[in-house]
């Protein structure tokens, strides 16, 4: 490599490291706003606000889920196995949403903590698994909550 | 005489010959065909595997199947992201033709599997989480690499002297690259709507191997169709950028 050579390669080193440190800085900043989701755990952990959006992600409790007295309105309970949060949507849920399955729903929180959801979406994990399993995960899945010590990760 | 010692100066040479664009005309002519070949061949064996031999995922159903044509095409858009950058980085320290060759030809490419698996991902999506489209980290990540994959594209397009905008395009280039990790990291970084990743994790593949092998299959095919298309591109480009050569003029005379 000549002189010449080993300046621009110093250049191009100096550049792409002070773009990446600014893009870190810049998504630093922007932490709260990337994050898709709260947990439970965080809606109680802080100090959530009556008629503000939030989007809460945790998995369907074990017989949480039953339909009120209007026949059309779902109501069920989201988990992280520390803390929950009952969740009631009127509308077509998605076909993933089971119990043990982890879903994600959009919506104000009410003073007591029960969210109105507009929006549920189901969220999957890494894992494929073969049908001819497909029992035992699901038993997996909607008993995750009965071992966990702490706050699961879905 | 020792072996490696010849590969290693086999190798050493073709990437020279390689540098040259009137060298690259003549390999290419040879090496197109076979990345074309290996393309067909390992992505039909890789889909018939993938559509007719993987068993369906237990949540899923047979709509998991769409994974053979999304995680390759992003798998690619990254991929091909990185040689892009590395080649824009050749170009400007060591001044190499063939190098902005490489990048320039690499970028529509690119864009063209980032806006496969923004699709396809699209397509999954709408049955699976029940939307077409969320603004999380990974979703958003993979539409800025779109876009910019389009500015190194216009900005190209932009100046009438070559010499300028393969040097502007290709910092743009290697300045980007800072987007790959983020993408990659995004579903650990930060909470998403998007699964964490299957097949690069700690613990080895979230997959049984019957689900896996077609994924690779498929992969290592779409790549080869990079290099295809990547090769294809690059001839014209050579052909386009040398037209005052005497061995293109020769080669246009033969032909008339």
């Amino acid at each position: 490599m000549s002189p010449t050579q080993k300046k621009r390669l110093k250049i191009i080193g100096l550049i792409v490291t002070g773009v990446a440190i600014a893009a870190f800085f810049a998504l630093r900043a922007f932490q709260a706003n990337i994050e898709y989701f709260l947990t439970p755990a965080e809606i109680s952990a802080g100090e959530f606000e009556p008629g503000v959006s939030y989007r809460i992600a945790g998995l369907v409790q074990k017989g949480s889920v039953s339909t009120l007295a209007d026949g059309v309105t779902h109501q069920f309970t989201i988990t992280d196995c520390v803390d929950d949060v009952v969740v009631q949507y009127t509308g077509i849920l998605p076909d993933l949403f089971r119990e043990g399955q982890a879903i994600v729903s959009l919506g104000k929180l009410n003073a007591d903590k029960l969210m109105i959801a507009s929006q549920v979406l189901a969220k999957h994990d890494e894992n494929y698994v073969p049908t001819e399993a497909a029992d035992a995960m699901m038993l997996a899945q909607a008993s995750k909550c009965d071992n966990a010590e702490g706050p699961i990760s879905y | 005489m020792n072996p490696f010692k010849s590969i290693w100066n086999f190798l050493y040479i073709s990437f020279h010959r390689l540098g040259s664009p009137r060298e690259f005309y003549t390999i290419s002519a040879y090496a197109t065909p076979v990345f074309g070949l290996l393309f067909l061949g390992l992505s039909t064996y890789g889909a018939y595997l993938g559509l007719f031999v993987a068993p369906a995922d237990y949540q899923q159903g047979d709509s998991f199947r769409i994974i053979y044509v999304h995680v390759p095409a992003a798998w690619l858009s990254l991929f091909i992201y990185v040689v892009m950058a590395c080649a824009s980085a050749i170009g400007l320290i060591w001044r190499m033709k063939m190098a902005f060759v490489v990048a320039l030809c690499s970028a529509p490419i690119g864009a063209a599997f980032t806006f496969l698996a923004l699709a396809t991902g699209s397509l999954w999506g709408a049955p699976i989480w029940g939307t077409w489209w969320e603004w999380d980290a990974r979703l958003t990540s993979e539409l800025i690499l779109l876009f910019l994959y389009s500015g190194v594209m216009a900005l190209y397009y932009a100046f009438d002297d070559r010499r300028t905008a393969e040097r502007a395009t290709a910092m743009l280039a290697v300045v980007g690259v800072v987007i790959v990790p983020i993408i990659h990291y995004s579903v650990e970084w930060w909470s998403s709507l998007h699964q964490g990743a299957t097949v690069f994790r700690e613990g080895g593949p979230a997959m049984p191997a019957n689900m896996l092998t077609p994924l690779l299959l498929m992969a290592l095919g779409f790549t080869f169709f990079y290099g295809y298309c990547l090769f294809h591109r690059a001839r014209n480009m050579v052909l386009h950028n040398e037209r005052n050569s005497s061995w293109v003029r020769e080669m246009i005379n033969e032909l008339e």
